[in-house]
């Protein structure tokens, strides 16, 4: 009885992501109008879906959208990571000096005073 | 006509074995901050070797200078270690440089070596360790013997400044040893690359005669014994047995009186010793 259940609350999942065919979307009507326990799985599984849709900004969604990256964020987060390595770079440079700087400016040398 | 002339012999007598070179040499960090003030002084040819090392560096150098005219070329030859870091088995990793500079300036004025290279534009004003160099000369008095005279601020930092002088003459005094039984001494002075001299030195009623002349060491195979000059006061004493015309062999060691042996064909040894020559 159990494991009957667990197989009709994986078909609820399939059916809500829209993998099922119609005999196996028929057999899963039939049982949900008998099971009011699956009935009320297959309602909390469409709130959470729903929620979800919410907080990805597409309320009216057929299905749960996937997160995406937008191109203006992923360029402006590319510009801050950019600008952040230059001035890094600028000030250890200032600070340390290049990585390792060239021989001849690491020689002494003399000057008249 | 007559004044010129004058000149010239003035020039050329400071120039020449009377004239006295004085090294004046303060070492500054950060610009303000004075580490070492001292001076080193000999006879003209006199050169000056200075080492400066730390936890991280160490650098080391010896000026020499050229006199001419008013003028004086200065070149210095560094050698210089620095820790780039440690190694996979906690051993310590360091960079080995090798290199001349050299600059001229009137004599009086003042040569600032910037040690670790001319400073960077984005550093702090004046940061970083220097060394001022003024060149003096004037009549040496009589005063044949080098000088030196160092006076260290910051005793974290060791600074040495030396005085090198490479002999124009050198005292050697030899004896003949066989058992216990000595010969007299005999001394004389010799000059480095001069001919051969044919010395006589008698023992137990006989008498052995050697031809014998002094050298300059071959260079050393070592960069930094070479760079530094550090076998300045080495001579070696090259021996002949005149009657069969050929060499016996060759005592090297420094102007120090220790006394070094070489085997004679006959059986005798002959010691002898160096010494800079009286009178200096």
């Amino acid at each position: 009885m159990s494991d009957d259940h667990e197989t009709w609350l994986r078909q609820i999942d399939a059916e809500l992501d829209g993998e099922l065919s119609l005999v196996e979307r028929a057999a899963l009507a039939k049982h949900l109008a008998t099971c009011s326990h699956c009935a009320g799985a297959r309602a909390s599984q469409l709130e959470v879906r729903v929620a979800l849709a919410r907080s990805a900004g597409d309320p009216h969604a057929r299905v749960v959208p996937r997160p995406t990256i937008r191109g203006r964020a992923l360029a402006f987060w590319a510009v801050v990571a950019l600008a952040l390595g230059v001035a890094a770079g600028w000030l250890a440079h200032g600070r340390w000096g290049g990585p390792g700087g060239s021989l001849e400016d690491s020689r002494a040398a003399i000057v008249v005073h | 006509m007559c004044g010129a002339l004058g000149i010239v012999a003035l020039v050329a007598l400071l120039q020449g074995p009377g004239t006295r070179v004085t090294y004046r040499v303060r070492v500054v960090e950060d610009g303000v901050r004075e580490l070492a003030r001292g001076s080193v002084s000999g006879p003209a040819g006199t050169d000056l070797r200075f080492s400066l090392r730390g936890d991280s560096s160490e650098i080391e150098a010896l000026f020499q200078i050229v006199p001419e005219g008013d003028t004086v070329l200065v070149s210095a030859e560094f050698f210089t270690k620095r820790r780039l870091g440690r190694s996979r088995r906690g051993l310590g990793l360091w960079e080995q440089d090798s290199y001349l500079r050299a600059v001229r300036l009137p004599w009086g004025d003042t040569a600032r070596v910037h040690l670790f290279g001319r400073p960077r534009r984005t550093a702090v004003r004046g940061a970083g360790v220097w060394v001022e160099v003024a060149l003096e000369r004037g009549f040496s008095g009589g005063e044949g013997r080098p000088a030196e005279e160092l006076q260290v601020a910051d005793s974290t930092t060791d600074i040495r400044l030396e005085a090198v002088v490479r002999p124009r003459r050198a005292r050697v005094v030899m004896n003949l040893v066989r058992g216990d039984t000595v010969s007299g001494p005999r001394g004389l002075d010799l000059v480095p690359e001069s001919p051969a001299r044919r010395v006589q030195l008698a023992m137990a009623g006989r008498s052995t005669t050697l031809e014998i002349s002094l050298t300059r060491p071959d260079a050393s195979p070592s960069a930094r014994d070479r760079v530094l000059a550090l076998d300045a006061d080495v001579v070696c004493l090259r021996v002949v047995a005149p009657e069969v015309a050929q060499p016996v062999g060759v005592l090297c060691g420094r102007l120090n009186d220790v006394a070094r042996r070489l085997p004679l064909p006959g059986g005798d040894t002959l010691v002898a010793t160096f010494a800079w020559p009286s009178g200096r």
